[in-house]
């Protein structure tokens, strides 16, 4: 019995991270409507970045967030300009391409300038577990946790009150009214991807503890992100929170009752079952299926 | 240069690299022309389903399902290569049919991240199955050479299958694109909803190119698992092989065209060797890097690709032949 | 029996009322306009019947047939043809636009093309065969379309704008094909927007104001009836 509750934390812990990853996709494929496939690659680099902070510096990795995370964002923001711009108006397949050689070029780079050791950053608080109610919860789990949810939560109080935000929104909800409205979409593309960028960077830092950095390491992260995206339903913070615990609990609850190597078959079970079942996901505003993408 | 001056000169490289083999004799010349031919057919394949519009990233599933049916069957069961073949065919229809049917709703996008999540998924059971596959250790083909056993000695034997298989293939892709099938697909791609309006089915027409594709890749799979007698779930379902390449090649040479599947194989299956030896012996992913930026500067550039760029020559309002683009800018 | 039966269609989306409560019926062999001002729920209208959109109530009879159940293709099997008002060819040749809807009810080859040719001679359109669509002028392409819907053999028509964006001598040579179709037996359903050439080609016609179906009468009938001056010139509507 137990076992369930410590299994239910550890899921709703790593949810948290999922959720964070999430919303930086949900907003680049809100706002800009391109399916980033180089999505868990920020998330790469954003780790490398840490650990060489870290391995040069002695920085701390939460502390090097400071430096990351506004590196990130100006990555965001110039893959939007040069890779996505270009090709905003091309069909889709073109830029389903255009991202997928994005995301095998950075693997590779990686590979080249960094090798393809897992490497690990130590810290003091790596392993220190907290104990409430007979259910071990490790430290840095938690504090991911608390910092995905804080950050959040800004998030979306920065979409519904700020004038930026809403303007970030309505591009969401139709392009062509905001743009009529005299909204400069393109300028908030650029705000977009780059706070996407930083959010999914902030996520892979908090990873970093319990999590080693290899050129792949992204690679399950931009299916877990759509997945939670479309589950939660697109434009739809609060779904995308929701949906990401799902997925984290879900996950670990597979991984610890059936098989840790078939998690993505279980992945990839849900996102089918979803688009058939429920396209708009759990929370969608109701035009979800034609922004999802469905017939 | 005209362009049935570049038609003719590409018709005399053609006929160089099929003839390369028996002009000169090289073990070396011999592999890599035979290693086009099979990327030509699996290039061909794949672009079936692009004549509507319908860009997979999960063809790697079928063709690993085949090959690991003919293998399968052969090493752990003793039945014939020959028999495998219809059989890896049979299995790669019915994943074809498994990926197809849910994923037929997605648009573009979504439709292509979904099939690489199938084949991802399937890369997955092979190495977890081990009872049926052998995980990660792999099949291997024990060397019994002979027809029966679809095994030689020299490298002859497969220079002409493969030749026969890329020819059949790119044959079965001009009568599908030919034919009522083909133009539905092509109306689909082009505006879907105007197609429906007008009596088409266009989700039955997606699903049967599907099929046709991923049957013709499974059979190719099936053949070059003899080929290369390894057998394991990283090459055989290995996305960068079996489903980016023929997606880049297809790129390159002109999607959703006859000839642009074919042009592509033929100049990026060389290319790719060369960058993958030399490149990657000099420094491991550097290829990669080249092909990603090969496929960021095309998509850019010439989203028709090659093909597109031979169409351009010609005066103007010439009528659809083998090589009209269509995919490159229609939307699904 | 009435061609095509609309009862009491009624679609909404979201607050709005797009249509409300239409009912209406067309004879085989008429020719029905269908005007109203800006938003009044026409190409709506349209949508539902050719199965783009879905009502939340109502009844669609076609030949008898209910057809509301039926998906777009379904309807185009079953005889109902339409146009779009933003004309968008296939990429392909004029003569392959028209085989794409014979194909679908005949898949051989041969047959197609010479049906196919056989259409476009009918529309003057022959001489264009080989052409590719998005080299021609919009008033080629709106005939291309209507060339399309033909080749669906349909028992009723749907033209929605077919006139939209043209000059007058292109219109002068686009209104009698609509009249040369009709004299084939094809019944027609004309959404349209120039008064004149409406009224000059229906034989009956629907005004639609917000969703509603106000009048519903011959083109004389119809400009002499107060609710539908009131509409157009904006005014409220509230006896009608």
């Amino acid at each position: 019995m137990e076992l369930i509750f410590q299994v239910l934390v550890s899921g709703l812990l790593i949810g948290g991270v999922y959720a964070l990853i999430s919303v930086g996709l949900n907003l680049i494929f809100g706002v800009v409507r391109i399916i980033n496939f180089a999505h868990g690659e920020v998330l790469m680099l954003a780790m490398y970045a840490t650990f060489w902070l870290n391995k040069f510096f002695g920085m701390d990795p939460y502390l090097s967030a400071l430096l990351v995370l506004p590196a990130m964002f100006f990555f965001g923001v110039l893959v939007q300009r040069v890779i996505v711009q270009p090709i905003q108006e091309a069909s889709s397949n073109m830029q389903i391409f255009a991202t997928v050689a994005l995301s095998l070029i950075l693997q590779n780079l990686a590979l080249i300038f960094w090798k393809g050791d897992f490497r690990t950053i130590q810290t003091s608080y790596a392993m220190s577990t907290l104990e409430v109610m007979n259910i071990i919860i490790s430290v840095p789990r938690l504090v991911a946790f608390l910092v995905a949810l804080v950050s959040i939560l800004s998030l979306f109080s920065f979409l519904k009150h700020t004038f930026v935000g809403k303007a970030l929104r309505a591009i969401v909800e139709d392009n062509t009214v905001a743009r009529l409205m005299g909204i400069k979409v393109e300028r908030l593309y650029l705000l977009a991807f780059g706070l996407g960028a930083a959010f999914t960077a902030l996520g892979g830092i908090l990873l970093i503890p319990f999590s080693s950095v290899y050129p792949t390491v992204g690679v399950p992260f931009t299916l877990i992100a759509f997945i939670v995206v479309v589950l939660g339903g697109l434009g739809s913070m609060s779904g995308t929170f929701m949906a990401g615990l799902f997925i984290g609990v879900v996950e670990t609850f597979g991984g610890t009752y059936v098989s840790p190597a078939l998690k993505e078959a279980l992945y990839f079970g849900i996102f089918i079952l979803v688009l058939l079942v429920r396209p708009q996901g759990l929370f969608g505003k109701g035009k979800g299926t034609e922004e999802i993408g469905l017939k | 240069m005209s362009a049935n001056r570049w038609q003719l000169l590409g018709f005399i490289l053609l006929a160089a690299v099929v003839a390369a083999p028996v002009l000169v004799d090289s073990k070396f010349i011999l592999h890599m022309v035979t290693l086009i031919f099979f990327y030509v057919a699996m290039t061909s394949a794949w672009n079936i389903p692009v004549f509507g519009g319908k860009m997979s990233l999960g063809h790697a599933a079928f063709f690993g399902i085949g090959g690991y049916t003919g293998a399968i069957l052969y090493v752990k069961f003793g039945v014939s290569p020959w028999i495998g073949l219809v059989a890896g065919v049979a299995m790669s229809l019915l994943g074809g049919v498994i990926m197809t049917l849910p994923l037929l709703r997605l648009r573009g996008p979504f439709f292509t991240l979904a099939s690489i999540a199938f084949a991802e998924v399937l890369r997955m059971i092979a190495i977890d199955w081990r009872s049926l596959t052998n995980g990660s250790v792999g099949l291997n083909i024990p060397f019994k050479p002979g027809w029966a056993n679809l095994t030689f000695q020299s490298g002859l034997p497969f220079y002409f299958i493969s030749l026969i298989l890329a020819a059949a293939v790119v044959f079965v892709s001009y009568r599908l694109r030919h034919s009522a099938l083909g133009f539905h697909l092509r109306a689909s791609a082009s505006n879907d909803e105007a197609a429906q309006a007008l009596g088409v089915d266009t989700r039955r027409a997606h699903f049967i190119g599907l099929l046709w594709s991923s049957g013709l890749t499974g059979l190719i799979g099936v053949f070059y698992v003899f080929f290369i007698y390894v057998v394991e779930p990283n090459t055989m379902f290995s996305i960068p092989l079996f489903s980016l390449q023929p997606a880049l090649n297809g790129i390159i040479g002109g999607i959703g065209t006859i000839w642009g599947p074919v042009i592509g194989a033929v100049i990026m299956t060389p290319l790719g060797e060369y960058l993958r030896f030399y490149l990657g012996t000099i420094q491991q992913g550097l290829n990669f890097v080249v092909y990603g930026v090969v496929l960021i500067v095309t998509v850019n550039f010439i989203p028709g690709g090659i093909v597109s760029l031979l169409a351009r020559l010609k005066p103007s309002k010439g009528s659809n032949g083998p090589g009209s683009p269509s995919g490159a800018k229609e939307v699904r | 029996m009435a061609l095509l039966q609309v009862k009491n269609l009624t679609k909404r989306f979201g607050g709005l009322t797009a249509v409300k409560q239409v009912s209406f019926d067309i004879q085989p062999g008429e020719i029905v306009g269908l005007i109203g001002p800006n938003g009044a729920g026409k190409t709506t209208l349209f949508n539902l019947i050719s199965g783009i959109l879905n009502p939340e109530d109502g009844e669609i009879i076609l030949d008898g047939r209910p057809i509301k159940q039926l998906s777009p293709a379904r309807r185009s099997l079953a005889g109902l043809g339409r146009t779009f008002q933003i004309v968008r060819p296939f990429t392909m040749t004029v003569l392959e636009n028209v085989m794409v809807p014979l194909l679908a009810r005949d898949p051989h080859m041969g047959k197609a093309r010479e049906e196919g040719m056989q259409v476009l001679t009918l529309l003057r359109l022959d001489h264009l065969a080989d052409a590719q669509p998005d080299s021609l002028t919009l008033a080629y392409r709106k005939r291309i379309e209507v060339a399309r819907a033909l080749a669906t053999r349909p028992k009723l028509l749907m033209l929605d704008e077919v006139l939209a964006g043209l000059n007058p001598t292109e219109i002068s040579e686009n209104l009698p094909i609509i009249r040369q179709v009709h004299e084939r037996g094809v019944t027609i359903f004309i959404i349209e927007h120039l008064m004149d050439a409406l009224m000059a080609v229906s034989q009956r016609v629907l005004v639609m104001d917000q969703g509603v179906l106000i009048a519903n009468g011959s083109p004389q009938e119809v400009t002499s009836n107060e609710c539908v001056i009131k509409a157009y010139l904006g005014e409220e509507t509230p006896t009608c």
